[in-house]
């Protein structure tokens, strides 16, 4: 063992710290590939003993109809719960070393699989199973209607995902702003049958893509390609994202819930990743996450903190949402407070010294976000189809850390002066209060 | 364990044996990756380089229990002492909260029954910043009024909030009943009115002695290599503290568990079992390895199981590795709580036979998986190394050694008659038994 004085010394000789100028360090560099007619992009950690492989299909929440609000959900569930090989695929995974799961949002359902890297060809290979021959039958169906039902309703008793609902129901048209995983009603009218011909549809080879992250042995290529076989050719239309315009005047959309205390959701429009706004956003989103706060020593969770933003980029179009906790924060005097603060930023740019002030915050939220494997793949293959090029990490933070006062100011002129504002109060709190 | 009184064992907790003193004796072997090194005053220094994101976590840990060095507990002593000295501002440069917001990083602190942590997440290209500030501010406290006030403000809501939560809930009341005295048998974050009994001076004699870098483990983690220990700060030298650094507190099992019962929003039990201290490396793992067939929230038995019957219901289950001893920790919830409570002890009978030799193979091999799953980000590398250092056996931390370090030899050693055994051993017991029922409104009067 080296001293700890060899040690300072060998630091000051070999220079510790990044000399001035140099880049600061990014994420592991990705690389384009292909597996079929389908692009992969692979960020590959040589010291990981996992791997992450995330896949996205174009059967998101805005290929559901009014009519089939869940389905998107329904049917992934439905792949997890495949036989293979006389076991539902989410368990032939754990037995194989492995973990499934999957996430529906506006564009596209993902699935994330993750095993030990040895095995993650193998793992690929079950998954590639399941989407060939899916189970879609009566059984498989209600079982997980019964499965997401208790999700929703879990959803339902959170203030502040139901104020995020409300807005995302009042912003996007059409069954973009369906609730993820529907409702209890809405699933019970789905069918079987409305499943499968949702899963026909939209499970294309042509509407879909790939990302993997950690540790990539040479097999996976090959089971890549096996996995993307399985879906058929061709795409399902594409759609044109449709918003409703939001009015000068804020439009107020009240729910009642059986919460503890009030929570107030007010919801923007926000620029896409891959715009010239999307750096200032990221500023943005920084700023109103910690201007409001009343400064603590230890970090807060969502559950303490009355104030928070969340910029959500993989929405399509993207938004902004600023949240006020009521139990601890008067709702109105913060919107009052959120609008002064927005007319602020779009009337001048920003000091210099609080564009760095809020722009390290932002870089540090970036990176302390996108850590695990799963978070680095669904950010990769995300910027990857935001058109961030073929290392889209590392060019969505250059995107972040090149924003000026002027982005800044321009993203905010063009985003935050028009909101939905979403309350969520208690059920028992009387109609006056 | 014999009784002993009050007087004698308030002399045992100020100083019992420790088998890994942080200031003295052999470095512990963590693995060709993993440097570690002697802090200049004193206590060690961990660092374990991990590829992926460019970020860093930079974590202190101390041996001291959570309600102090005296015969008499104060609440949330541990807690609030970190948090007042991560408030103060020292004499030049920020307080170290404000330097990890200013860069975007999470701070935390977190109290144990006998250990506390204080961890930081940044950007790596800051963490020879941050590595300064805490050391500075950890190996030789200074404490500000203003600090001291803010800390009890923050810890006071956090306690508001921890006591809605009913796995804190079930954790505090199941050790409480195990551990009729020490550390172990108090909640280390109290109750919320009882933060006010703890003065000023109370929590600057306890960081005075706690917080020195003689008792201190750090850890690093990330886009780092092991030069980063240079930015620590030396700290007090060891004759200044005139103490021998914190260690294992004694404490006295309770003979027969009393059954509790407590009024909750929601109905919820809990069970806990005594297991091996963290020395007995084989059955420690063999106990892990049952709370992760049985309770994994993705594919434990149990887990999956309720998932289907009552998709309402919680459950969670984790051997806790201790110093001496362990604890196996079980918590559940949901609206038919009977059943659930059911399938919970179904489940652990059913670990007392041996597992087939397939079934046994595919859950060794998920129970690697899920292990190296939790120690894929700089944080959760960082929590381990820092735990199984101040619990006094570092080498057995599973993120030592990799997949050949002692923790997956343990798990490779495994059979399934040797984990059938170890339930047979631990799980026979009577545990701790906990019971959170809805309180029942009493009917209106006309």
């Amino acid at each position: 063992m080296k001293t700890l004085a060899a040690l300072a010394a060998a630091a000051l000789l070999l220079g510790a710290a990044p000399p001035p100028g140099a880049s600061p360090p990014g994420f592991p560099q990705a690389v384009a590939g292909s597996a079929g007619a389908v692009r992969v992009l692979t960020e590959s950690d040589a010291g990981a003993q996992l791997t992450g492989l995330e896949l996205f299909v174009g059967a998101g929440l805005n290929r559901q109809t009014a009519a089939t609000g869940g389905v998107a959900a329904l049917a992934a569930e439905c792949v997890l719960r495949t036989p293979v090989d006389g076991v539902p695929l989410r368990d032939a995974i754990v037995a194989g070393g492995g973990s499934l799961q999957y996430r529906v949002e506006v564009r596209s359902t993902q699935f994330y699989l993750e095993g030990l890297a040895e095995d993650a060809p193998a793992l690929t290979r079950l998954l590639g199973r399941a989407l060939a021959a899916p189970d879609f039958s009566p059984a498989a169906v209600a079982a997980a209607r019964a499965q997401l039902g208790a999700r929703a309703e879990d959803n339902e008793n959170n203030a502040l995902a139901t104020g995020i609902e409300m807005f995302r129901r009042a912003y996007y048209q059409g069954a973009a702003g369906l609730p993820t995983f529907g409702t209890r009603a809405s699933l019970a009218n789905v069918a079987a049958a409305d499943v499968a011909a949702f899963f026909k549809e939209n499970y294309r080879r042509g509407a879909v893509s790939l990302s993997a992250v950690g540790q990539i042995v040479p097999q996976l290529a090959g089971a890549e390609a096996d996995l993307v076989a399985t879906l058929p050719e061709g795409a399902p239309a594409p759609l044109t994202p449709k918003v409703a315009a939001i009015p000068a005047e804020p439009p107020r959309i009240v729910a009642r819930r059986d919460v503890g205390a009030p929570v107030v959701v007010v919801g923007f429009a926000a620029a896409d990743p891959g715009s010239q706004d999307f750096g200032a956003m990221l500023v943005l989103e920084a700023l109103l996450s910690t201007a409001f706060a009343r400064p603590t020593t230890t970090s807060l969770g969502l559950r303490d903190r009355s104030f928070g933003a969340s910029y959500s980029y993989d929405a399509e179009p993207a938004n902004l949402i600023f949240y006020v906790n009521g139990n601890r924060t008067d709702p109105s005097l913060a919107i009052r407070a959120l609008a002064l603060v927005a007319g602020s930023l779009a009337k001048r740019p920003l000091a210099p010294a609080l564009l760095d002030h809020y722009k390290s915050i932002a870089i540090g939220n970036f990176l302390s976000e996108n850590v695990t494997l799963s978070d680095r793949a669904f950010v990769l293959g995300t910027f990857g189809a935001a058109g961030f090029g073929s290392d889209p990490i590392n060019a969505a933070l250059a995107a972040l850390r090149k924003a000026t006062p002027a982005d800044v100011q321009r993203a905010a002129k063009r985003y935050l002066q028009h909101y939905i504002v979403a309350l969520v109060l208690p059920r028992q709190a009387s109609a006056g209060s | 364990m014999s009784r002993v009184s009050a007087a004698v064992l308030a002399a045992l907790l100020a100083a019992a044996p420790s088998p890994v003193p942080a200031a003295q004796g052999e470095l512990p072997d963590l693995g060709p990756a993993v440097s570690v090194g002697r802090l200049p005053a004193g206590g060690i220094s961990i660092v374990g380089p991990l590829g992926g994101s460019p970020v860093a976590a930079i974590e202190l840990w101390y041996r001291a229990p959570a309600t102090g060095f005296g015969a008499k507990p104060l609440a949330s002593l541990s807690r609030l002492s970190a948090q007042a000295v991560a408030a103060s501002k020292p004499l030049v440069g920020p307080a170290l909260g404000a330097l990890v917001a200013s860069l975007g990083g999470r701070l935390s602190i977190d109290a144990f029954p006998d250990s506390i942590e204080i961890s930081a997440l940044v950007p790596a290209s800051d963490a020879s910043k941050v590595v300064r500030s805490m050391t500075t501010a950890f190996f030789a406290p200074v404490l500000t009024d203003d600090g001291f006030k803010a800390a009890q403000s923050d810890v006071a809501q956090e306690a508001v909030l921890e006591a809605f939560d009913p796995e804190t809930l079930l954790r505090d009341a199941v050790f409480g009943a195990l551990f009729s005295t020490g550390p172990q048998h108090y909640p280390p974050l109290g109750d919320p009115k009882a933060l006010g009994a703890v003065s000023e001076d109370d929590v600057r004699a306890f960081a005075t002695r706690a917080f020195r870098s003689q008792n201190a483990v750090l850890v690093v983690s990330g886009t780092v290599d092991a030069r980063i220990v240079a930015s620590a700060a030396a700290g007090r030298p060891a004759d200044d503290a005139a103490r021998e650094p914190e260690t294992h507190a004694a404490h006295q099992l309770a003979a027969a568990p009393e059954p509790v019962q407590k009024a909750f929003d929601i109905a919820a039990g809990g069970y806990g079992w005594i297991g091996p201290p963290i020395a007995d490396e084989r059955d420690a793992t063999a106990l892990d390895f049952i709370a992760d067939y049985l309770f994994r929230p993705d594919g434990g038995t149990v887990a999956r199981a309720l998932a289907e019957s009552d998709p309402d219901a919680f459950v969670l289950g984790q051997f806790i590795t201790l110093h001496d001893p362990g604890v196996l920790f079980v918590a559940f919830a949901g609206k038919r709580i009977d059943a659930v409570r059911a399938a919970v002890d179904r489940g652990l009978a059913s670990v007392r036979h041996p597992l087939s030799p397939e079934a046994f193979a595919a859950a060794r091999r998920a129970f690697e998986y899920n292990l190296l799953h939790e120690l894929q980000t700089p944080a959760q590398l960082a929590d381990n190394f820092g735990w199984y250092a101040v619990e006094g056996n570092p080498a057995y931390a599973p993120g030592a050694g990799g997949r050949g370090g002692a923790y997956f030899t343990a798990a490779q050693s495994l059979t399934p008659e040797f984990v059938a055994s170890v339930a047979e051993k631990y799980l026979t017991a009577a545990p701790a038994t906990i019971n959170l029922k809805p309180q029942t409104k009493p009917e209106a009067t006309k």
